[in-house]
């Protein structure tokens, strides 16, 4: 049985519509990551999941049972806030001892749990200090703890590291991973980070304007984008977007982008019955498009770079091919600068094709 | 440069200071002086008194016993123990209810905007009037509820005057808290009530301690309502005050010193919460 499973819910403050429709299940011990841009509903989404909010309409089940009129205090859930709101005047050991207290669990019992919370998300040499005397990775780990204290049945994150700057971010991006592995609790985590999603959860949703646009296996959602929103929202740097048509000449498919033209002859069985000339945009992830200094490919084009963004390992080309921009991500090439006459080889297996009208993928 | 900069600045800053303090204690040093000096000296411009004497206290709390000539004397014949047990109970028990129901519509109004803004504003119109304008119609009502001269007149009438600034107040002070500290108890399985009590009092006691003590010092110093409202039951200290100057008399060293006595439970509060104060009345920032 699922340990949460929400059904279409629907939230509307005023006359905003913030969540619209949404529906997905989370597994035990799962991680689900909500994705999307801010404004995109997944904070309100949370909210209802803990009670917070009241849908306008739809099913929140944790455990099979319906939760949609029991209060916040009362459905065992887990919350860490994006301020982690940890309480300044209580102490570490105070702070995760709190549900327990308000549960009147006895006072040795309450040791006991607390000591072992704080050896989990190690702060056992910081119980006695207050809460507002923390630093953030500090607030992380407690507010973690306190959520997990209680034995939550379903644990929720609301942007956990969004506050923190990039290089401690890792750190803590880290060391959350670790700790759910350690937990191993049915888990919501709300991000509008591609990569912490990506690295965190078992499974995403991406949600735009209060729909999930997708959601699968972080592998799923990377390979397989089903709308062009999902391919642009994934990965870092974002897919090659590119305005064209397809057209026929000579039985050859071909999609035209002014003076840019791709050969997808290969693909004709999927293509077919899609009428030619309608606006599409194919899409190509700056990976899957090699950069070579000789035409070792048949395929391959003449490229100008206009840009070099040296990353260490790898590096990322900006080329310009027939009058088109398309971003390279490939081994870093000394002989090769601004100005370079390259050779660029689309993979075509990872090729992306997307009605415009739609957003949807058509393969 | 800059340093003598930096003393020139740190010099007018002083004497600013120094300008305000005699501003405000002047007259309270000119109160104290009186209080301890006796008829003759009363019209004297001298500060410090030439005979220094305690018969106004005495004369307090055994108003038998005159000062001087005829002149000096009033038709009061209670002692101000009355009027002091008085105030202290309609100051006291009034600013209690204030901040009481104060909090509770300031949490409504912060938290679940009860009432909207039209109710919240609404509070604030009815002390944009002059307590006058409303001193007569009040006086009918209150005779025809029988209220005239009662504790629970005086209690009543100063809870709903304060109620505007405690809402006001403490509405500011409650803004403060993020609520998210108020959700993580609820989710740890606290009830609404336990969350007010464990999280949302003690993080707001300073900005609570602020406006109890301003709506006790409203309260002490109230002085138009008392008057109107009492006539020898609930006397307080303020209309007790005003007695020693008369008609029939003019006995300015005795209300100076109990000028002195009533202005002591204001100091001692303040002292006392002054901790609370600053951050109080710099308005919350605890984060």
């Amino acid at each position: 049985m699922p340990k949460l499973v929400v059904k279409n819910l629907r939230k509307v403050f005023g006359t905003f519509e913030a969540v619209k429709d949404v529906s997905f299940q989370v597994e035990e011990k799962e991680t689900l990551c909500l994705l999307g841009p801010s404004g995109c509903g997944k904070t309100t989404t949370l909210r209802i999941i803990a009670g917070l909010e009241v849908p306008t309409s739809g099913e929140v089940f944790v455990d099979g049972v319906l939760v949609n009129d029991v209060p916040p205090q009362k459905r065992q859930i887990g919350l860490v806030f994006q301020d982690y709101a940890i309480f300044p005047h209580l102490s570490v050991f105070e702070n995760i001892a709190y549900g327990l207290r308000v549960r009147k669990m006895p006072e040795a019992q309450i040791k006991t749990k607390v000591h072992e919370t704080a050896a989990l998300i190690d702060v056992k040499s910081i119980l006695d200090a207050l809460g507002k005397k923390l630093g953030l990775s500090e607030m992380q780990r407690v507010a973690i703890g306190r959520s997990i204290a209680l034995n939550p049945k379903l644990l929720l994150l609301d942007e956990p590291l969004s506050n923190i700057d990039a290089k401690a971010r890792e750190r803590m991006r880290a060391e959350l991973g670790k700790l759910q592995k350690e937990i191993g609790i049915a888990t919501v985590y709300v991000t509008h980070d591609q990569l912490e999603a990506m690295t965190l959860a078992d499974r995403i949703a991406v949600m735009k304007n209060g729909l999930i646009e997708q959601i699968g296996t972080t592998s799923e959602i990377y390979d397989n984008a089903r709308t062009l929103f999902v391919a642009n929202f994934i990965g870092s740097p974002s897919m090659n977007l590119i305005d064209c048509e397809l057209v026929y000449s000579e039985e050859r498919a071909i999609l035209k982008s002014g003076d840019f033209t791709l050969d997808i002859t290969e693909f004709a069985e999927t293509i077919k019955g899609k009428p030619k000339g309608k606006e599409l945009v194919f899409g190509i992830r700056p990976e899957n498009v090699s950069v070579d200094i000789e035409k070792t490919d048949p395929t391959a084009v003449e490229a100008e770079v206009q840009l070099v963004e040296p990353l260490g390992a790898k590096s990322i080309y900006h080329l310009k091919i027939s009058g088109v921009t398309v971003l390279a991500k490939g081994h870093p090439m000394a002989e090769v600068n601004v100005g370079s006459k390259v050779w660029a080889t689309f993979n075509k297996d990872k090729l992306h094709l997307f009605d415009k009208k739609t957003e949807e993928a058509i393969f | 440069m800059a340093r003598t900069k930096g003393v020139a600045k740190n010099i007018v800053r002083y004497l600013l200071l120094i300008v305000v303090c005699v501003w405000t204690l002047a007259p309270v040093a000119w109160m104290v002086s009186l209080s301890f000096k006796g008829p003759t000296e009363w019209y004297a411009p001298n500060l410090m008194p030439a005979q220094p004497i305690v018969d106004n206290y005495i004369n307090l709390f055994i108003p038998t016993n005159p000062i001087g000539g005829s002149h000096f004397f009033t038709s009061i014949t209670e002692p101000i123990t009355k009027p002091l047990i008085n105030s202290l109970i309609a100051a006291g028990l009034g600013t209690l209810f204030a901040v009481l129901v104060g909090f509770l519509a300031a949490y409504g109004v912060s938290r679940y905007r009860a009432g909207g803004t039209f109710t919240i504003f609404f509070t604030l119109l009815t002390r944009m009037l002059p307590g006058a304008t409303f001193v007569a119609p009040l006086m009918v009502f209150y005779s025809s509820i029988r209220f005239i001269d009662t504790y629970v007149g005086l209690i009543l009438l100063y809870t709903a005057v304060t109620l505007t600034y405690a809402i006001w107040l403490m509405k500011g002070f409650i803004d403060e808290i993020p609520p998210e500290w108020e959700e993580a108890a609820l989710l740890e399985g606290a009830s609404p009530w336990t969350v007010l009590r464990k999280v949302t009092i003690p993080l707001t006691k300073g900005g609570l301690a602020a406006s109890a003590l301003f709506i006790f010092i409203l309260n002490w110093s109230e002085f138009l309502f008392a008057l109107v409202i009492s006539v020898t039951q609930v006397t307080t200290l303020p209309v007790q005050i005003s007695k020693y100057v008369s008609a029939v008399g003019r006995m300015y060293g005795t209300q100076a010193s109990l000028g002195i006595i009533a202005t002591i439970p204001s100091v001692a509060l303040g002292y006392l919460i002054q901790k609370h104060l600053v951050t109080g009345f710099t308005f919350g920032r605890i984060r």
